[in-house]
């Protein structure tokens, strides 16, 4: 879906009042610190929910503010603005509490955002999943799973609040609930282990060509994924070995292996990649990610996610920049933000919406 | 008016009543004959004395042992474990259950600091041993900790003799069920497998 216009109100930075963002390419041109990022934080949040930084919804308020509000006009551009699909979003924070509607109904759920306004973003945090951090590379996956399926979000969600209560009751020493937690993390975590590995397998296909077309490096990078809970432990195995580790996990308060510590990597013919890697060449990894997440989840669902740039081109030499735009997919719509002295001319197409940011407020030019 | 006041304050605590809809019903009792505000004002008062949990399968009762309990008519051999008394309600109303039950009074939750004893699980077992109940159905929600009771339940009852089954779908909240409710539930019941 793409965003015909976004209204906002009490929103970081960002001036309230409507945008039109009616065109197949958006760029936002100004100065750092005057609101590009907070308005792709914006859209991000009516794709996720909640912000692509981390931290809590009350953060996102103006200073001063106790409330924030954003409304995103969504529709299908093949269809376009009265086609079946469209519809009007909102997300909104007040008395800390955050209340999603879709055309006005309250929905219980983020996974109805992500379901109609998928969106893929490309930003300075995302060098977390090339430089190695496994929580942070989980995450990329778990995104990019959750992307093409309600039923994995489910999955996850459950697998987690197994986790959590089996923690709970290793620290209350619950012995014999833990008997019955430990069938439930098996049942959840080897369905979720198998999940990441098909994923993970069409993914690779995917990734290793596009980085290769975009670093030159002469050999393949593949994504490679480590299991905690080994391929061929089933669930017996895995009840197993969680009632041997029994006396260690008890004197831990914690569990200490099941898919919270799966590991992915990217690996050639020596091993682990992104230990040898320079720091151009794992800032293209990185930017390679999300391009085989927009390209994964077109191939999957059969559409196209809005792109949302956060200065991504800025670190990148003349050679590369080409390189990576001549490889990033079509976005159902584009969103760049550039400083004043990029040649965002280039990059323009017919339909483009350039808008002048200053202050928070986004001037047509 | 502090009479006034103070009474939609009151009202305004009810699970799904706001402001307006209490100050609604304040002006209405207020307008309505002294009759009505006084059955209304003896009802509230006296429900607590009047309704008790049943001592056997712990549902809401006016008498103990409950008219499910003490019905000759209802299958012994079938017991049917909620979570909630008001999960009793919700079955009976759907008409498409004839056994016992039994109600645990909450579900397995470490999170909460909720552990089994928390659960009305001995009397469960002396229950099943004492009528000889040959089947189990454990109707939980399929959350996670939904999930946890019974896998725990079934634990519990292994030796007893009972077979132990599980509803497929969970029981719909609030006592007023749909058509749709209706039907799904039975198809539940019919459906359920076992664990
Ligand atoms: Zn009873």
């Amino acid at each position: 879906m793409a965003f015909n216009r976004i209204e906002l109100r009490n929103f970081r930075n960002l001036e309230d009042g409507a945008v039109n963002t009616g065109a197949s390419s958006i760029f936002l041109v100004g100065e750092n610190g005057q609101g590009k990022s907070n308005f792709l934080d914006a859209l991000y949040t009516l794709s996720y929910g909640s912000s692509f930084r981390g931290g809590q919804d009350a953060e996102a308020a103006r200073l001063g503010e106790g409330s924030w509000a954003l409304e995103g006009q969504s529709y299908d551009p093949e269809e376009g603005l009265g086609g079946p699909r469209a519809g009007l979003f909102s997300v909104r924070w007040e008395n800390g509490l955050k209340t999603i509607r879709e055309n006005g109904k309250a929905v219980s759920d983020r996974k109805r955002l992500v379901e109609n306004n998928p969106s893929v973003i490309f930003c300075h945090d995302d060098m977390e999943f090339a430089r190695g951090e496994p929580e942070r590379r989980r995450f990329f996956f778990d995104q990019t799973a959750g992307l093409v399926s309600a039923g994995y979000i489910d999955l996850l969600r459950s697998y987690r609040r197994t986790l959590k209560a089996r923690n709970a009751a290793l620290k209350d020493r619950m012995i014999s609930v833990l008997e019955v937690l430990d069938l439930q993390l098996a049942s959840y975590g080897t369905a979720l282990r198998k999940e990441r590995a098909l994923v993970v397998a069409f993914f690779d296909e995917i990734f290793a060509p596009r980085y290769e077309a975009v670093s030159l490096l002469g050999r393949r990078i593949g994504v490679q994924y480590k299991p905690s809970w080994k391929p061929d432990e089933d669930d017996d195995a895995v009840v197993a070995r969680l009632a041997a580790a029994r006396e260690r996990e008890l004197a831990m308060g914690t569990t200490m292996s099941g898919p919270h510590r799966d590991r992915y990597s990217f690996v050639d013919e020596h091993g682990d990649f992104s230990l040898r890697a320079s720091t151009g060449q794992l800032r293209l990894l990185a930017l390679t990610l999300r391009i085989a997440q927009a390209e994964h989840y077109s191939a999957m669902s059969g559409r196209e996610p809005v792109l949302l740039l956060d200065d991504v081109l800025l670190e990148l030499d003349p050679d590369k920049r080409r390189r990576f735009m001549d490889n990033l997919p079509k976005g159902e719509q584009s969103f760049f933000t550039f400083l004043p002295g990029e040649p965002y001319g280039d990059y323009r197409a017919a339909d483009t919406l350039v808008y002048w940011t200053d202050h928070g407020r986004f001037t047509h030019t | 008016m502090r009479a006034l006041e103070d009474l939609v304050a009151l009202f305004a605590r009810l699970p799904g009543i706001g402001k307006k809809s209490a100050a609604r019903i304040a002006f209405h009792l207020l307008k309505a004959d002294g009759q009505y505000a006084a059955l209304l004002a003896e009802r509230i008062a006296g429900l607590k004395d009047r309704v008790r949990f049943c001592s056997q399968c712990g549902a809401y009762t006016e008498e103990d042992p409950c008219p499910v309990c003490s019905s000759p008519a209802r299958d012994h051999s079938l017991m049917c474990v909620v979570e909630q008394p008001q999960d009793v309600l919700t079955l009976e109303a759907s008409h498409e259950y004839h056994g016992l039950y039994h109600v645990l009074g909450a579900l397995i939750s470490p999170l909460d600091g909720i552990g089994p004893d928390a659960l009305r699980l001995d009397k469960l077992l002396e229950r099943v041993a004492r009528l000889g109940v040959s089947e189990v159905v454990l109707a939980t929600n399929p959350t996670v900790e939904g999930d946890t009771t019974a896998l725990y339940v079934k634990k519990v009852l292994e030796g007893s003799g009972a077979r132990v089954t599980r509803l497929a779908t969970g029981i719909p909240v609030g006592g007023d069920l749909e058509y749709a409710d209706r039907l799904t539930l039975a198809r539940s019941f019919r459906g359920r497998t076992r664990l």
